[in-house]
């Protein structure tokens, strides 16, 4: 039998695994009962080769694919050479089983070819709720495990095709809406059954052997082109530090900090000096991390790279034991997301420096959780929804307004049917003028969300980020705009912190809004044209007067007119008056333009000036960049 | 004699088909005239009909396929428009669903709204879930509002407030007051009454669309309607739309959104009747021509419609997850799979040495480099010409010269010296990944569905279908092909067999178990009320209208719908429903819930006006026009490594009246090739279509 693998051929059953994980994230879609998967989309679904290597992946939510790996290592240690033909096996548990977080429940099946298992079709849901302190189970206050929601270490959902009644009912009796969570795991099942008919018609079509050489010619593939990009990157070793916030009304800053070393084709990420673990819902274990990780550096590569494991390969991690990015037992992990959000922007931020002619600024920084729920008419309720998002200014363009992050690429929900299903309304979902990062190309608006309760009581939580740490600019443009949290807005508003370590009872009639941080800029906003200034100012994104304190560009007229002449002597004036305050001089606008927006005065905010990604001259390898120091806190201006 | 014309136009050309009542055919293809679509109708209808003396008062259907409305999207041609939302929601058309098409692309850019921030207005009224009014509709910041349009500058006006499905009252009041206020020349349109289902976004955008089109449209249809009174054809104006099928001017004025798939539409519709008359009702239909590859399945003779689609989104696989690429549009049109991948489609060697056709294409200028017209990189057409499948002598009967040591000379250049592969494996390796990307489109509307392949036929038309159709057989298994007559023309064809339809939906939500038979009856007789009403005023034969009733369910708390049919005729039974919603279910994925609740959510309607038989064309005619002149031709042809290159015989579609012929064959016709390899056979059915069996 000769073993050359033919190029066309590759392509051809490289097409067919992808369409096989599309398929299964369809079906699983379609099928699905919560909103948090058929509307946010927050599943991945992956088809793995007999050893369990990823070879196809969902295009969904990208910080998802790095945590397959570590799922199916775990199963066939536990269980290789002993499962059955219609053999599910389930878990979440992010302790000893391979999980990332009790809400992401995984469903794996074997798939058997006369006798063998020759793959694997898996998915992993996040689920509505799975019991814990409160309601949607992401209590950033949580800080054990324990007080998460029901663990489930990897199981045997079916056994050789018999449905394990006794797990379902014990995860039903468990969870607050047992009916949409088991209505989802059905889903989950179909989709591996319908992975497993695809995978099985390639088997047939190829044969096992000539599929697997084709398996290994595509992991061989995606290796060669992974180290093709590391080479490309100037050799050299380039630091980041980034931070989440920190916990409750006093929050300490949470210190990411991330070391990358490109040496040849190779790339080394040593997250060592990163904050330890907390006790609070955000730790994130170290499936999480090495995905954030591999997504930057998928990103950056910017090309079709077959979604197959061996593009990991060329890139090693390492992630410290016991810290916030690689906990231990029993640290809290459910409201994770941040963590990874958080690690993401510090790689993208440390690859700044390395090719700050291929990087955007920061994002908002990652979704935002929000769930309330409670009993209402008699009747269990728990709405959950991510919030999303906005892109940083690139090189070429602007950051967009409206888009999911990067690392999560989920759609937000319809307002129709979040009110039609919950008592719930949503009085306002949009931009907030002045908002985000000017720059040559600025960072995307903020976008405010705001919610009115209607029932009787609820407990109302939240995950948020970037008010003190604001996303980043980078070559000269400036950070992002705060995230605001205000409960009640009006003249008795309250502010609430990011991460709160509370859950907050809401009564009927109360309100919240939301306003998510605004993107970074890119490049100086003086040097910014004024025509994109014009257009921003008559679709109202920014006011006339923030043209010209930020941008110097002056406009006159209704039709907001770029006077050429007095712009340029405006421009000559503000070059000259440079300083650390002038960074944070759009913050002010952003505060006045929210509270006319929502009626509500909007605090002055502590802002943290360190870091920022640095203009031209980075690339070359730095002993210790200025980045490195944090916690340079400082009154916002003015 | 009475005649019917079909015209469809595409990007490069307009075609025409005239059949009479004795099954007479008339074909005619012209240049398109995009400054005036019209200008190319009026010159290729005065062309056919004085070419056979057929007086324009004998045409009495005059059936028109159009990408008009498309084409002001993509192009953004269309009007300056405004809109006007709930206060606090002006944002929701740019928000979208957030989600964006592409994974790890860091310069994705996303499509601009159809009105940009400056032109969406805010006004003061709230009306809750169930309908309920919960702030009364502000008259002064309506007329503020209005005042800001007018300003604007906008010809068209969108109206789109959260819950109106539930509630039209305020939008409809709204819409009175701009009529009032901003007069008759803008074009002003309800999103209740566009679209009244759920979910503000992609409703929003879907009255958008229609707004921002609506002027285009208007424009459009008056001039042709001009044209043909110049011409002295009497027959009335009607127009494909996207869910296949037709309906009159004057709906099409007020709902332009409806006819935005026109194009499309018409080759699925001939597909399905194809299907039933050969007896197959179940087929995938295959339309590959210049640039793009469509796929549709038809099912028990149906054509399968969805709601799920953009506009302008370049390629518009039926998969869900590619969502983001265009503005959605929230109507029932077709359910087509459309990938890149085409005869001008691009192969080229990416850097990390991997080969790929497509998505670009070479368009009609250069071309494929073998037109010799200044192409340098490789298509699929120019691999074709080498492989042998295409003549390489000239297409469309010469007039298209073809240089294949151009061919040559690229493929070895840019491909096969790249992969170190010969340039006949090359042009073959371009060949299979073509129909590999096909195929994936074939899977998105079958197996994606729960539907197996194997089950189905193919048909196959536009210029390249039939050249690709086997290959793609073969990689899933579908035993037997259909190429239909005038393949080139086939989609100008399908609009005479497209029949007037009219489809109306009205939400009643609700659990199946508590559905009021009654309520549904009612509701059903007031829909078909209303489609009859409007098939009427089109001109429709009361006698010949047939109405299907259709039920969307779902379990209760999905977010995705099944449609079933709902038989007439007898009490609607609630237990019925959510029993053929439990069989479709699993049907399509796979398995179903015994003891969960069934939601009732849409009823649907669709009312069609059979149109009389004895339009169907007699094959005589059109085999008398395609038997070949002359001895027998063939030609040296390449059919990859397991067969090698075999003398081929190169026949007409004429030529196989008789006995099947197996493999390999060529079948050589004015506008299309089909393609016959080892291992298949060729024969012709009573309908002179060309049907292609496994051995």
């Amino acid at each position: 039998m000769k073993a050359e693998v033919d190029p066309i051929t590759l392509e051809v059953i490289k097409n067919g695994l992808d369409s096989i994980a599309d398929q299964m994230a369809l079906v699983l879609m379609r099928t699905a009962y919560s909103p948090i998967v058929r509307d946010s989309l927050d599943y991945s679904t992956a088809v793995c080769d007999r050893e369990g290597r990823m070879v196809a992946q969902g295009l969904l939510t990208a910080l998802h694919l790095g945590s397959f790996p570590f799922a199916m290592r775990n199963l066939i240690e536990r269980w290789g050479g002993r499962m059955a033909p219609g053999d599910i096996f389930m878990f979440n548990d992010p302790y000893g089983s391979g999980g990332m977080h009790l809400p992401d429940i995984y469903v794996i099946k074997p798939i058997f070819h006369e006798g063998n298992v020759e793959g694997y079709a898996t998915c992993l849901v996040h689920h509505t709720d799975v019991g814990g302190i409160t309601p949607g189970s992401i209590a950033v206050h949580a800080t054990e495990i324990y007080q998460e929601g029901i663990r489930i270490p990897l199981l045997k959902l079916h056994d050789a095709g018999k449905a394990n009644e006794t797990l379902m009912a014990m995860l039903g009796a468990n969870v607050r809406v047992p009916h949409k969570v088991l209505g989802d795991l059905r889903a989950q099942l179909a989709s591996v059954t319908r992975g497993e008919q695809a995978y099985l018609d390639l088997l047939r079509r190829y044969g096992p052997a000539a599929l697997a050489r084709y398996v290994e010619a595509l992991h061989a593939h995606a290796e060669r082109v992974m180290r093709e990009e590391l080479s490309a990157l100037p050799d050299g070793v380039y630091e980041f530090v980034d931070h989440i916030d920190g916990l409750g009304e006093t929050p300490e800053p949470i210190r990411f900090q991330v070391r990358v070393e490109i040496k040849g084709d190779e790339a080394f990420v040593d997250w060592t000096g990163t904050s330890p673990q907390v006790k609070a819902a955000i730790n994130a274990p170290g499936p999480f991390i090495y995905s954030a990780t591999y997504l930057a550096f998928r990103c950056l590569a910017g090309r079709d790279i077959p979604n197959t494991e061996g593009y990991m390969r060329p890139i090693s991690v390492i992630v410290p034991k016991g810290s916030i990015i690689n906990p231990s037992l029993p640290a809290a992990a459910n409201a994770r997301g941040i963590t990874g959000f958080r690690a993401f922007d510090a790689v993208m931020g440390a690859l700044a420096k390395a090719v700050p002619d291929r990087i955007p600024a920061a994002g908002e920084g990652g979704a935002t959780n929000f769930g309330v729920g409670g009993v209402h008419a008699g009747e269990q309720y728990v709405f959950a929804e991510t919030v999303m998002g906005c892109w940083g200014g690139r090189p070429d363009r602007d950051g967009i307004d409206g888009a999911s992050n990067l690392a999560a690429n989920q759609s937000n929900q319809p307002i129709e049917l979040i009110e039609a299903e919950n008592p719930v309304r949503v009085v306002r979902y949009g931009f907030v003028p002045d908002s985000g990062g000017p720059g040559r190309f600025r960072g995307g608006l903020g976008i405010v969300r705001q919610y009115h309760f209607l029932a009787d009581e609820g407990l109302m939580t939240f995950r948020t980020d970037r008010r003190t740490h604001l996303p980043y600019g980078v070559n000269g443009g400036r950070r992002g705009s705060p995230c605001i949290n205000i409960l009640n807005p009006g003249p008795r508003h309250r502010l609430l912190p990011v991460l709160p370590m509370e859950g907050y009872r809401v009564a009927a009639h109360e309100e919240f809004c939301h306003v998510m941080a605004g993107a970074g800029g890119n490049g100086d906003p003086l040097t910014r044209a004024p025509d994109l200034v014009r257009e921003d100012a008559l679709d109202g994104k920014i006011t006339a007067a923030y043209a010209r304190a930020i941008y110097g560009v002056v406009l006159t007229g209704r039709e907001r007119t770029v006077d050429a002449g007095q712009t340029a002597k405006l421009r000559h004036r503000l070059r000259s008056a440079r300083s650390e305050l002038i960074a944070l001089g759009h913050l002010p606008f952003f505060r006045r333009a929210l509270s006319e927006m929502i009626a509500s005065p909007i605090p002055v905010t502590s802002v943290a000036l360190e870091p920022a990604v640095r203009g031209p001259g980075a690339g070359k390898p730095r002993p210790k960049p200025a980045g490195a120091r944090s916690g340079a806190r400082r009154r916002g201006s003015k | 004699m009475s005649w019917q014309a079909g015209v469809d136009i595409g990007g490069t050309f307009t075609d025409i088909v005239l059949v009479g009542d004795d099954g007479a055919v008339v074909r005619r293809k012209v240049l398109s005239t995009p400054h005036d679509y019209s200008a190319a109708i009026r010159d290729g209808m005065i062309a056919a009909m004085q070419e056979h003396a057929i007086a324009p008062a004998d045409i009495r259907r005059f059936v028109h396929g159009t990408t008009v409305a498309t084409n002001a999207i993509l192009e953004g041609r269309g009007a300056v428009t405004a809109l006007i939302t709930t206060r606090g929601f002006r944002d929701v058309l740019e928000l979208r669903r957030l989600r964006v098409p592409e994974l790890y692309n860091l310069s994705y850019e996303r499509p601009a709204p159809l009105v940009p921030r400056r032109r969406r207005f805010e006004v003061e009224e709230r009306i809750d879930a169930k309908g309920r009014v919960l702030t009364k509709l502000n008259v002064a910041t309506v007329k503020n509002a209005l005042q800001l349009v007018r300003e604007s500058g906008a010809r068209a006006l969108a109206i789109s407030l959260l819950h109106s499905y539930a509630n039209p009252a305020h939008e409809l009041r709204v819409a009175e007051l701009a009529r009032r206020i901003l007069g008759p020349q803008i074009f002003i349109c309800c999103s209740s009454s566009i679209l009244p289902e759920i979910r503000e976004y992609e409703r929003t955008s879907t009255v958008v669309i229609n707004a921002y089109i609506g002027p285009v449209v208007h424009g459009y249809v008056k001039r042709l309607q001009a044209v043909l009174r110049d011409l002295g054809i009497p027959a009335p104006l009607q127009i494909m739309q996207s869910n296949g099928g037709v309906l009159g001017a004057e709906a099409v004025l007020e709902k332009p959104a409806y006819i935005v798939e026109s194009g499309p539409a018409a080759g699925v519709i001939g597909g399905a009747r194809i299907a039933q008359r050969s007896g197959n009702a179940n087929v995938v239909t295959i339309d590959m021509g210049g640039t793009t590859a469509k796929a549709s399945m038809v099912e028990d003779g149906h054509v399968t419609k969805t709601s799920e689609y953009e506009i302008g989104a370049g390629i518009n696989i039926s998969s869900h997850l590619t969502k983001g690429r265009g503005h959605a549009l929230k109507l029932s049109v077709i359910d087509v799979s459309e990938i890149g991948a085409g005869g001008g489609s691009l192969a080229v060697v990416d850097r990390s040495g991997v080969l790929r056709v497509g998505p670009q294409s070479a368009g009609a200028d250069p071309g494929p480099v073998c037109y010799g017209r200044g192409g340098t990189t490789p298509t699929l057409t120019d691999a074709m010409v080498l492989l042998g499948y295409v003549n390489p002598d000239g297409i469309a009967g010469g007039a298209v010269p073809i240089d294949a040591n151009l061919a040559h000379a690229a493929i070895e250049r840019e491909i096969a010296k790249k992969l170190r592969r010969t340039v006949r494996d090359a042009a073959f390796g371009i060949y299979v990944l073509a129909a590999t990307t096909m195929t994936r489109a074939v899977k998105a509307v079958s197996t994606y569905r729960g539907r197996d392949p194997r089950d189905f036929g193919l048909v196959a038309f536009g210029g390249n279908g039939a050249l690709m159709a086997a290959q793609i057989a073969d990689a899933l298994q579908i035993r037997r092909i259909v190429v239909p007559q005038m393949p080139g023309l086939f989609s100008a064809f399908g609009l005479l067999i497209a029949q007037p339809e009219q489809e109306f939906t009205q939400t009643l939500f609700g659990r199946t178990s508590g559905v009021d038979s009654q309520e549904v009856e009612a509701a059903y007789r007031g829909l078909e009320a209303r489609a009859r009403r409007a098939l009427l005023q089109d001109g429709a034969n009361p006698d010949m209208i047939e109405v299907r009733r259709l039920a969307d369910l779902r379990y209760s708390g999905q977010a995705y719908e099944l449609t079933v049919a709902v038989p007439e005729g007898r009490r609607i039974d609630p237990r019925d429903l959510a029993e053929a919603f439990g069989v479709e279910h699993q049907r399509t994925y796979g398995h179903r819930a015994l003891d969960e609740p069934v939601d009732l959510v849409s009823l649907r309607l669709q009312a069609v006006e059979r149109v009389k038989a004895g339009r169907e064309i007699l094959p005589t005619a059109l085999l008398a026009a395609a038997r070949s002149a002359g001895k027998p031709v063939s030609r040296a042809v390449y059919f990859g490594p397991e067969h090698g290159e075999l003398p081929t015989p190169v026949i007409s579609r004429a030529d196989l009246s008789g006995a099947a012929r197996s493999g390999p064959l060529i079948i050589e016709e004015y506008d299309a090739t089909c393609l016959v390899p080892p291992g298949w056979s060729a024969s012709i059915d009573p309908m002179a279509n060309i049907v292609l069996s496994a051995e």
